[in-house]
């Protein structure tokens, strides 16, 4: 760059050249024309980075920070803005009690229910309905949440008399929400008691039914600390397993089904009528929580690892054994092609292993299982089918063709494990209540983690003030913020599908704002690196201009002067 | 070196039909003929170096859009081609250069002579030493104009940009012209051409100050001078003018205007391709870091027009001078340098061969030019080819090409200043100068 002065410098060193002449003499003062032509030189350069040089270095180094709600988004973080609460409508259908008897039975059962119930946001109502035939239909209606205004119906309680019993006692749909309670007739309770066996047991039942959700609930919110005080050790200690073992929330799941054979055979297998058939409905099911892809594929003459520890043989069991803690070398990840992620989102892979028909049947050691889960990877399935003997002297084959039939218990199994991969709490053994639940847990994990990024955006838009914070990014705050504070509207009024929908929205907007690319290129860019950038190429460009400047100005300083001491 | 080419300049240009001149025409053109003729491959060869073709002004590129348009697609589709669109038409009725390739060398030979005669014409107009405001001293030290148009005709660079084809010699073409339009005092002319360089190559633009004040000081000369703000005025519409005509044809030619725009001058302004090339910029946007990139294309850019300023003010009596100086500016500072901008400069020097004695390191930039103009390609062959250098190498190369134009350029404006010097305290000529 030292080209560069040179040639600026030149015009300004030759114009003051009358200083520059003759050994001996003295030079000839310069003419009014040349400091009258010096005095342009310098004011052209000058206009040039007065005019042009600052509003553009202006324009193009000032960094565009759209202004955040920082306040709001504080509050959210830290909770004030939202307290979620969990109020869950049951309904108590009693088709053959009167009508002061029933609600006499409801107030003292809501009484015995909030007198047992120490977490307060989570809490359940009670109400009558007159309906005995809309219970069933709950079950589906529920699943679908259109946007209705009136809170969701959680459970339907019917109560139902039964001659010759000694005490009361329940029954739980397994594919709707409904709980039948068979009471005998003599246990109803009488307008003047305060208490009842009859409520007692209904709020003991109620309480037990949401026990696990409560609890995962307050595990949730005290942030993954601790629970509540009642929760018993074992049942914390389940919950915590069960958050560790599923996977991260995600917006999208993929789900890869694969079928594994060590040999040629079976080489085809009726997946699509497996899926159709036992994998559809729950992910129907589970669309309000996920949504979800499936991809599958057949892989034949799968190795295992040579690291992995072989199967033996069991002479008491008949069976070829694996270890339970050889089973997480059991999926040959170097060779196995299971991708890591399709696409955008996780992959939850379920393997189907059949053995070789040397090595068939082949099971867990320790407790003849035929299938494990991966912690947040997903499930493997062995299935042994029945062998066939084609010829005296050949060895016995697999199957070619795995039917539907055969299929079945390992999709059960698979999408038992998926459940329990996306953390749909075990109990209670109603599978309309346990998603429901899962709905519950999701709207409350992603309404808690949507606010703690917001909060997250929120302090590092304070501690760094030198990132750019785009206007997209704005907008994206502004859309989690408005859809938090409708998730959070949604939950106080019971309707639990549309706090999660909203909730989704929030945390994807929230991902998008917190990870904008654009944002973090200069993060790692401290202020005093700028002289660095700016320094060699304006420094020796500036020296001359500036020193050209400060003479110029001096010598027109003492022209004043000197006119002022004549004067 | 040629003293005794130092001859009165020629008073009659009709009789300059001499027999030097067809000598040197035809010499030039039939050494351009003869390296194409023997050496077949030597075009190809020069069109492909880094240091003869940029992307805006090389042939290959001009043969994609070439061919992207005889087949109605827009030129400008793919990002290969970034020349200007009027190009196109007049390529497209020279026959195909890949199977008959002479028609196109010829037609850039002539090109080359063209510009060679306007170099004549500027030097027989004897403005380099004799203008409105300003008079050499050593006005007798001087070359004619075919001495001048063999300068130019037999520098190397000059041909071997005329035969990489180049579409440099176009814009050079539109500098020559405006500048002796200028100075035979044709000032209408020689702001079309001028808007035809500007168009071409978007930076003659900056020429436009001088090139005025060089226009009035001709009309100044004449009866009935006009007001210098309305002269000044009247020529920026018409060179706007100018520029906006061939605009509006280029849109007819493309029919997408934003396109093309930003496909030439957007190109030109943004520098977003960093090819290698002799000029400072690509290494220098490669380091930067990317949102300091904007800053330092404005800066960049007022570097290379700030020099318009400063030298007009100081050379306002000399203002061929002032051209010859920001063309040398434009061959270090401008964004996609090539040698063909080196040549335009080397081109107008010996105009001012009365200034030739009053220089002081004509031996070191000589030196440092030649240097650089023969590592050069070798560093580069090390780098790309060999693999044993880096681009540091090669960059090495281009700046000391740089100093040299650089220390040439300077030592000619102390030349010129040394010049004013001297005629304003003629007592003082030969006396040392002493840096205090």
């Amino acid at each position: 760059m030292t080209t560069k002065t040179g040639d600026q410098e030149s015009p300004q060193a030759s114009s003051s050249q009358g200083d520059q002449l003759s050994v001996k003499r003295a030079p000839p003062p310069e003419t009014p024309a040349a400091l009258q032509t010096r005095f342009r030189v310098i004011a052209a350069f000058w206009a040039v980075i007065i005019f042009l040089g600052f509003p553009i270095w202006w324009k193009t180094t000032s960094i565009y920070r759209a202004s955040l709600p920082i306040e709001e988004m504080v509050d959210w973080a830290d909770g004030k803005a939202c307290r979620p609460v969990f109020p869950l409508d049951i309904h108590l259908a009693t088709p053959s009690m009167q009508s002061f008897e029933a609600q006499h039975l409801l107030r003292t059962t809501q009484h015995t229910l909030d007198d047992l119930n120490e977490f307060a946001a989570h809490h359940l109502r009670l109400k009558l309905t007159n309906g005995t035939t809309t219970a069933v239909h709950n079950g589906e209606d529920n699943l679908e949440y259109p946007a209705k205004e009136t809170a969701d119906t959680a459970l339907t309680v019917r109560l139902l008399p039964q001659d010759g019993l000694a005490s009361p006692w329940s029954e739980l749909h397994a594919a709707a929400t409904q709980l039948d309670i068979f009471y005998p007739p003599s246990q109803v309770p009488v307008p003047s008691s305060s208490n009842s066996p009859l409520s007692t047991f209904i709020a003991a039942e109620l309480q037990q039914l949401y026990g696990e959700e409560k609890a995962t609930i307050a595990h949730i919110l005290s942030g993954n600390t601790a629970g509540l005080d009642s929760t018993s050790p074992q049942l914390a200690e389940d919950i915590d397993r069960r958050l560790r073992r599923s996977m991260k929330y995600a917006e999208t799941y993929h789900l890869s089904f694969s079928l594994f054979t060590p040999g040629s055979e079976p080489s085809s297998w009726d997946i699509e009528a497996a899926v159709k058939e036992y994998v559809s409905p729950l992910l129907q099911a589970l669309s309000p929580i996920s949504n979800f892809t499936v991809d599958t594929q057949v892989q034949l003459y799968a190795n295992f690892a040579p690291t992995a520890p072989k199967p033996e043989y069991d002479e008491s069991e008949a069976a070829w054994t694996l270890k339970k803690e050889g089973l997480s070398a059991f999926v040959n990840a170097a060779e196995w092609p299971l991708n890591p992620s399709i696409g955008n989102g996780p992959t939850i892979n379920f393997i189907l292993y059949v053995p070789d028909p040397s090595q068939s049947p082949l099971i867990v050691k320790e407790n003849r299982a035929s299938s494990w889960i991966v912690p947040q990877w997903g499930g493997v399935f062995l299935l042994n089918p029945p062998l066939s003997n084609t010829g005296e002297q050949s060895a016995p084959s697999n199957p070619s063709h795995l039917s539907l039939d055969s299929l079945g218990p390992a999709f059960m199994t698979f999408s038992h494990q998926l459940l329990t991969l996306l953390g749909t709490p075990s109990t209670p053994a109603s599978l309309p209540l346990r998603l429901q639940t899962s709905i519950r847990i999701r709207a409350a994990s992603l309404l808690l983690s949507a606010s703690s990024t917001m909060g997250s955006l929120a302090r590092l838009t304070k501690s760094l003030p030198s990132i750019p914070i785009p206007a997209t990014v704005a907008t994206s705050v502004s859309t989690t913020l408005s859809h938090l504070s409708a998730s959070c509207v949604h939950l106080r009024e019971g309707r639990f599908g549309a706090a999660l929908a909203s909730a989704r929205v929030a945390e994807t907007e929230a991902e998008r704002s917190f990870f904008e690319k654009s944002m973090v290129g200069q993060v790692y860019f401290p202020d005093e690196h700028k002289v660095a950038v700016y320094l060699p190429l304006l420094g020796p460009i500036g020296v001359p201009l500036v020193v050209g400047l400060l003479k110029e100005l001096k010598r027109i300083a003492a022209r004043r002067k000197a006119n002022g001491a004549a004067s | 070196m040629g003293t005794s080419w130092n001859q009165q300049p020629n008073p009659h240009p009709v009789m300059a039909v001499d027999r030097r001149k067809i000598a040197v025409f035809g010499a030039a053109f039939v050494l351009r003929l003869l390296l194409t003729c023997l050496f077949p491959s030597l075009p190809d060869l020069l069109t492909g170096r880094v240091e003869v073709s940029t992307p805006v002004n090389s042939f290959k590129r001009l043969q994609e859009g070439l061919f992207l348009y005889t087949r109605n697609v827009s030129p400008y589709d793919g990002g290969v081609f970034h020349q200007a669109p009027l190009l196109l038409p007049l390529f497209a009725l020279l026959p195909d250069a890949k199977s008959w390739p002479l028609p196109t060398a010829i037609f850039y030979f002539l090109v080359d002579l063209m510009n060679a005669y306007a170099l004549m014409t500027i030097s027989a107009s004897g403005q380099s030493v004799k203008s409105r405001l300003h008079s050499a001293v050593r006005k007798h030290v001087r070359w004619d104009g075919v001495s001048v148009a063999a300068w130019f005709l037999f520098n190397p660079l000059t041909i071997a940009t005329c035969l990489a084809r180049s579409t440099s010699v176009f814009t050079t073409s539109g500098i020559l012209f405006a500048i002796s339009n200028a100075v035979g005092g044709n000032s209408i002319n020689a702001m079309l051409a001028l808007g035809f360089a500007s168009y071409l190559s978007l930076y003659p633009a900056l020429l436009f100050i001088p090139l005025v004040l060089l226009c009035y000081d001709r009309r100044l000369e004449g009866p009935s001078p006009p007001s210098a703000g309305s002269f000044i005025i009247q020529h920026a519409i018409l060179l706007l003018a100018s520029v906006a005509g061939l605009l509006g044809l280029s849109c007819l030619i493309t029919g997408n205007f934003w396109e093309f725009i930003s496909a030439t001058y957007g190109f030109h302004l943004l520098v977003p391709d960093l090819t290698p090339n002799v000029g400072l910029w690509w290494y220098f946007f490669i380091e930067m870091f990317d949102s300091f990139r904007e800053f330092f294309l404005g800066v960049f850019w007022l570097h290379l027009a700030s020099y318009v300023g400063g030298l007009t003010a100081r050379f306002r009596s000399q203002p061929l001078f002032v051209i010859t100086s920001l063309l040398g500016v434009f061959a270090v500072f401008k964004p996609y340098p090539s040698i063909s901008d080196a040549s335009l400069f080397f081109a107008l020097l010996p105009l001012y061969r009365h200034l030739f004695p009053l220089m002081r390191y004509t031996f070191f930039a000589g030196s440092a030019i030649l240097y650089s103009s023969l590592l050069g390609p070798a560093f580069y062959h090390l780098w790309i080819y060999a693999g044993s250098g880096n681009a540091n190498f090669f960059y090495a190369i281009t700046l000391v090409w740089s100093l040299g134009l650089s220390i040439l350029l300077a030592d000619t404006i102390f030349a010129a200043l040394r010049d004013e010097w001297e005629q304003e305290h003629p007592e003082q000529v030969g006396t040392e100068v002493r840096q205090v």
